[in-house]
């Protein structure tokens, strides 16, 4: 060791002894009683609060919790860590705290577990700020209608469901169906289209290497660098998969706070409740419906209540919201998909059989809706969408009708080519999100029936010539198009010209 | 079988009647064949611990002090004033415990309240910051 590093460490352990210092003040103290399955029962502390951090002093160095259940003779805590030290008839402190993580743009980049320590192999966090985990959400006053949009880059979303800035969109679907894929393209596409957005993705109960798998693809990308990934991983203790969405959100306010845009995303909140449900029958909370304590609901609407829209006054930010529910056999009516269904401003809803025909993303066009974020739509998307869910609901109920009988009358087969042409239109695949000019040129070229002569198979090929024409013959129309605003007499002839053009190359001979 | 009473009742109770000047030797004995009755001997030593934090409130304070050595009749009066100041308490008593384990320093464990300047606490809470960063 060099003798610069003996003098820092020296130097390093001096301010940390100093600190100790303590202002000889009594501190409150109460003892353990029993401890196990990562919950311990104390008795004392009789002025502890909800949600208070409280300290064990263990062999192997102070072990925190926090009080939840506060009755007359005890309290049950849920242990932070690791509960092999602790012991009964051990010391707990009142830290006089409640839960807090460091929060500030020194996160962004980095990969931290539910109390703000770095995961990611890098140096220390050190913030200027702390935010509490547990807070209030803002109030009606504070508030202001979703106006802004949050481009998802996915056309069927973006066409069909619009997001806009605070507003809490639910991705919903069974497992292995592209609910994560939907989030990560979000967030990819907030960096490929430089909106400012800074992503927060909180992982539940992931397993870790899915989640090196998503830092290293957001690396690859180049969204990192304005990404926060909160991890937790099932060999965590539940205390801390419960802890996660309420810490990422703490991180993703301090964005809301200073007039930034944040963008959270829950992976997944069904795993949340079951964290919840453990905790809570080790509590020895009296069960209710399929096992989850009486106060489920309020786990998650009082979470998803901090994304919002913020006022002029308050800065104008905001914190919008995409919680994954992972369902069972597509019921979206048990007890957890319900709930959240209820909480959120809509819902995308992926099906198994979308996804195993290979349209993906598979979202359901009858089952998903977005209730605040039409208008948050941008205008030039909304130009030329108008009918499209419509349409594509149409289509799906007439193509399954169609199978029963070959008799069609010409409106009905051409809503059919042209839904099957819509259909292969907003396939998109996974990790290439589209600017705006982009959907609205691809759009425009199916409803506007300008690819009505394509076969169906080739509309994806067809949709690629015409992207890259347009760009080289109109580039300065599109980068005018892809700032949002109605698409100009010019630029709707301009790009009814180069899709004509286009399909010529693939219509059927 | 007697009524099940919360521990905090039960020490509420024991203390009121000592600060009353009921006999101490009464009050243990009608305590006990409550807990025998009850089958809650197990509790005993948390009723303990609850009664002496009923008597601190009500002003009569008991005391351990820790510490790894002897500890002189000046350190242990200063000591005395500091408990009264810190508590309020009117009488103020307690056991001193040499434990060479806590190194140096000195801990004062009240009834539901501690003051740790042990080298080894000091010590405990610099490993866990470390280990942090």
């Amino acid at each position: 060791m060099s003798e610069l590093s003996i003098t820092e460490l020296s130097k390093d352990l001096r301010k940390a002894i100093e600190s100790l210092e303590s202002d000889k003040s009594l501190d409150e103290v109460g003892v353990i009683v029993r401890v196990g399955d990562g919950v311990v029962w104390v008795h004392g502390l009789r002025n502890a609060g909800y949600s208070e951090v409280l300290q064990i002093e263990t062999t192997d160095g102070i072990v925190e919790a926090f009080a939840l259940n506060l009755l007359e003779d005890e309290i049950g805590a849920v242990l932070l860590g690791s509960d092999a030290k602790v012991k009964a008839g051990q010391t707990v402190r009142l830290k006089g705290t409640v839960l807090e993580v460091p929060v500030g743009p020194e996160l962004l980049g980095r990969v931290v577990n539910p109390l703000g320590v770095a995961i990611d192999g890098g140096p220390a966090i050190k913030t200027k700020q702390r935010g509490l985990v547990e807070r209030e959400a803002i109030g009606v006053m504070g508030r202001k209608s979703v106006h802004e949009p949050l481009m998802t880059g996915i056309v069927a979303i973006d066409a069909m469901f619009p997001i806009g800035r605070g507003q809490r969109e639910l991705i919903i679907g069974d497992r292995q169906t592209g609910k994560t894929a939907l989030a990560i393209d979000t967030m990819i596409n907030q960096a490929k289209q430089n909106t400012g957005v800074v992503n927060v993705y909180v992982a539940i109960g992931q397993k870790s290497s899915k989640v090196a798998r998503l830092v290293e693809r957001l690396k690859q990308e180049g969204v990192m660098d304005q990404t926060i990934v909160v991890a937790t991983s099932p060999s965590d203790p539940a205390s801390l998969l419960y802890l996660a969405p309420y810490a990422g959100t703490a991180m993703g306010e301090y964005f809301r706070d200073n007039s930034q845009h944040a963008l959270m995303i829950y992976d997944d909140l069904t795993k949340h409740a079951v964290a919840y449900r453990q905790m809570s029958l080790l509590l020895r909370r009296p069960p209710g419906r399929e096992a989850y304590p009486g106060d489920v609901f309020y786990l998650h609407s009082r979470l998803l209540e901090r994304s919002a829209k913020l006022s002029d006054e308050l800065g104008n930010g905001s914190l919008t919201a995409l919680p994954i529910i992972e369902t069972q056999a597509g019921d979206i009516s048990a007890y957890i998909p319900t709930n959240v269904i209820s909480i959120t401003d809509g819902q995308i809803f992926l099906e198994t059989d979308l996804f195993y025909q290979g349209i993906r993303p598979a979202i359901s066009a009858g089952l998903s809706v977005s209730r605040v974020g039409g208008a948050a739509q941008t205008s030039a998307v909304k130009s030329v969408s108008g009918n499209l869910k419509l349409g594509l609901s149409q289509f799906r109920e007439l193509a399954s009708f169609a199978q029963f009988g070959s008799d069609l009358d010409a409106s009905t087969k051409q809503q059919i080519d042209r839904g099957q042409r819509l259909t292969e239109l907003l396939k998109q695949p996974q990790y290439q999100p589209m600017s705006v000019w982009e959907q609205v040129v691809s759009i425009s070229a199916v409803t506007n029936g300008y690819f009505d002569g394509v076969p169906a198979a080739h509309v994806k090929d067809a949709q690629a010539a015409l992207l890259s024409k347009i760009s080289k013959d109109h580039k300065k129309d599109m980068v005018e198009l892809d700032k949002g605003g109605k698409p100009t007499e010019e630029i709707t002839k301009a790009i009814e010209k180069t899709a004509k053009a286009a399909a010529k190359g693939f219509e059927e001979k | 079988m007697a009524k099940k009473l919360s521990r905090r009742t039960l020490a509420t109770y024991v203390a009121d009647r000592l600060i009353a000047g009921d006999a101490p030797a009464g009050v243990v004995m009608q305590l006990a064949a409550y807990l025998v009755e009850s089958r809650r001997t197990k509790e005993l030593g948390l009723i303990v611990r609850d009664v002496a934090y009923f008597l601190a409130e009500k002003g009569t304070v008991h005391a351990t002090i820790t510490s790894a050595f002897d500890l002189s009749a000046e350190t242990q009066k200063a000591i005395e004033a500091f408990i009264k100041e810190e508590t309020g308490g009117t009488t103020v008593s307690f056991d001193t415990l040499i434990d060479p384990t806590v190194l140096g320093g000195v801990k004062i464990s009240l009834p539901g309240r501690e003051l740790d300047q042990t080298v080894a606490h000091q010590l405990t809470v610099l490993k866990t910051r470390f280990k942090k960063a």
